[in-house]
């Protein structure tokens, strides 16, 4: 990709952008948990981003500099339409939305009770803890795609990490436990 | 004292998103080998990491436009090539991603110098199934043969465990033959049975032949930590 992007780096950067639609659409579902609403953010984010595609310095980042237009489009809406929503309605649409049938039925449980202790984590911890676990971004990377400093990434991933054993140790304990007892 | 007090939070999740450098990811790696209560800690995290991970493997499209599902590239680009061919277990699959050691560190470390290869790969399973049994084999195969055909000299470690021993129990085993075959023809290939799991069934009154070759370790965990250590990749299958 980098060699790519040296040469003719705007319409590179602009395929670059294109082909991540798919990431930025599973972050932007994680952070929000509405697939409406998700697609309408990447949508936006993807415009902004090649409008803007001439901006973007270093073709390594591309990826923490599309998260970052995303994240602020986020909070241009969130700012706009000052509503974070009811986690009981995110429970409701998680439940509705869940897990496509292609999952098997006793792991749909587990994925919409997963993505609900997400859903439950203050804004910040769920933007860094999405970033670092789904996408595989480093430290660094989360600190510039969301603006804060790599202390900051560290100490909200902490708190992420903890609230989500707490939510999820017994579903793991639970799943070791039936799969235990199914041991002839 | 327990580990965890000198191994701080910020560290232990730093430990887990592949984020220490070398001589700080060797000092977890001897604290785990020693500490339980921090193996514990950092399977539990890793196990977290693994579930979020998991949620999202698969989406809702959006009611307007239809979303292509997408795999989680962006982790897989750091593994090394041999990972690639493990294809289909990538999207249940966690590793330790230990870093690189420069030549320099690695003087210092000690007994981690010669470590972290990629041509090293554990493959460790816990399910009983046939067919999942039986895909991880597929998988095992290929790899065995890509490495042969291409001259590259490979290690590969299937640790067993729970319902997943009875890939190697004789007279148990869905793919006997199979096992025994691969065994054969691949001398760089290991197998492993957990003794915990070995003892749990004999204490329900099992009686437990594994097939010829296999070894036992204490317990799978013990194995995946000691191979951790050793610088192998870790693969769930």
């Amino acid at each position: 990709m980098g060699i790519r992007l040296l040469f003719g780096r705007g319409a590179a950067v602009r395929r670059e952008v294109e082909h991540s639609r798919d990431v930025l659409y599973r972050v932007a579902f994680a952070w929000c948990h509405d697939a409406q609403r998700a697609d309408d953010l990447v949508h936006e984010a993807i415009e902004k981003a090649l409008r803007n595609a001439a901006q973007l310095r270093d073709p390594k980042r591309l990826r923490g500099w599309l998260f970052r237009i995303l994240a602020n489009c986020l909070r241009d809406q969130q700012r706009a339409r000052r509503d974070e929503v009811a986690l009981d309605a995110v429970e409701e649409r998680l439940v509705a939305a869940g897990p496509t049938p292609e999952e098997a039925h006793e792991s749909a449980e587990l994925v919409v009770k997963v993505r609900l202790a997400v859903a439950r984590l203050p804004f910040g911890q769920r933007q860094v803890v999405t970033l670092v676990d789904l996408e595989g971004c480093s430290y660094s990377e989360a600190s510039e795609a969301l603006e804060i400093p790599v202390g900051t990434v560290m100490s909200r991933l902490c708190r992420a990490r903890q609230a989500l054993r707490t939510h999820l140790a017994p579903l793991a304990t639970e799943q070791s436990e039936t799969k235990l007892r199914s041991v002839k | 004292m327990s580990e965890q007090r000198r191994i701080s939070e910020e560290m232990q999740n730093a430990f887990v998103d592949g984020e220490l450098d070398a001589a700080e990811w060797a000092r977890v790696a001897e604290a785990m080998g020693r500490d339980e209560t921090l193996r514990r800690t950092l399977c539990e995290l890793r196990m977290t990491k693994e579930l979020v991970q998991g949620a999202y493997a698969s989406l809702p499209s959006a009611p307007r436009r239809a979303v292509r599902r997408a795999r989680n590239n962006a982790r897989w680009a750091i593994a090394a090539s041999v990972l690639f061919a493990l294809g289909g277990w990538f999207s249940h699959a966690w590793w330790t991603k230990a870093p690189e050691l420069d030549p320099a560190s690695a003087y210092t470390l000690g007994r981690f110098a010669a470590t972290m290869d990629q041509n090293l790969v554990l493959v460790h399973v816990s399910n009983g199934e046939r067919e999942s049994l039986g895909r991880a084999l597929d998988e095992v195969e290929d790899l065995l043969r890509a490495a042969r055909e291409s001259g590259r000299s490979i290690r590969i470690e299937i640790v067993a465990n729970r319902d997943g021993i009875d890939l190697l129990r004789a007279g148990v085993s869905p793919h006997e033959a199979r096992v025994t075959a691969l065994r054969a023809r691949y001398a760089n290939l290991e197998l492993v049975a957990c003794g915990q799991t070995m003892q749990r069934l004999g204490e329900r009154g099992e009686r437990i032949n594994l097939l010829p070759g296999i070894e036992v370790a204490p317990s799978a965990l013990d194995e995946v930590v000691r191979r951790l250590q050793e610088g192998w990749v870790y693969v769930r299958a």
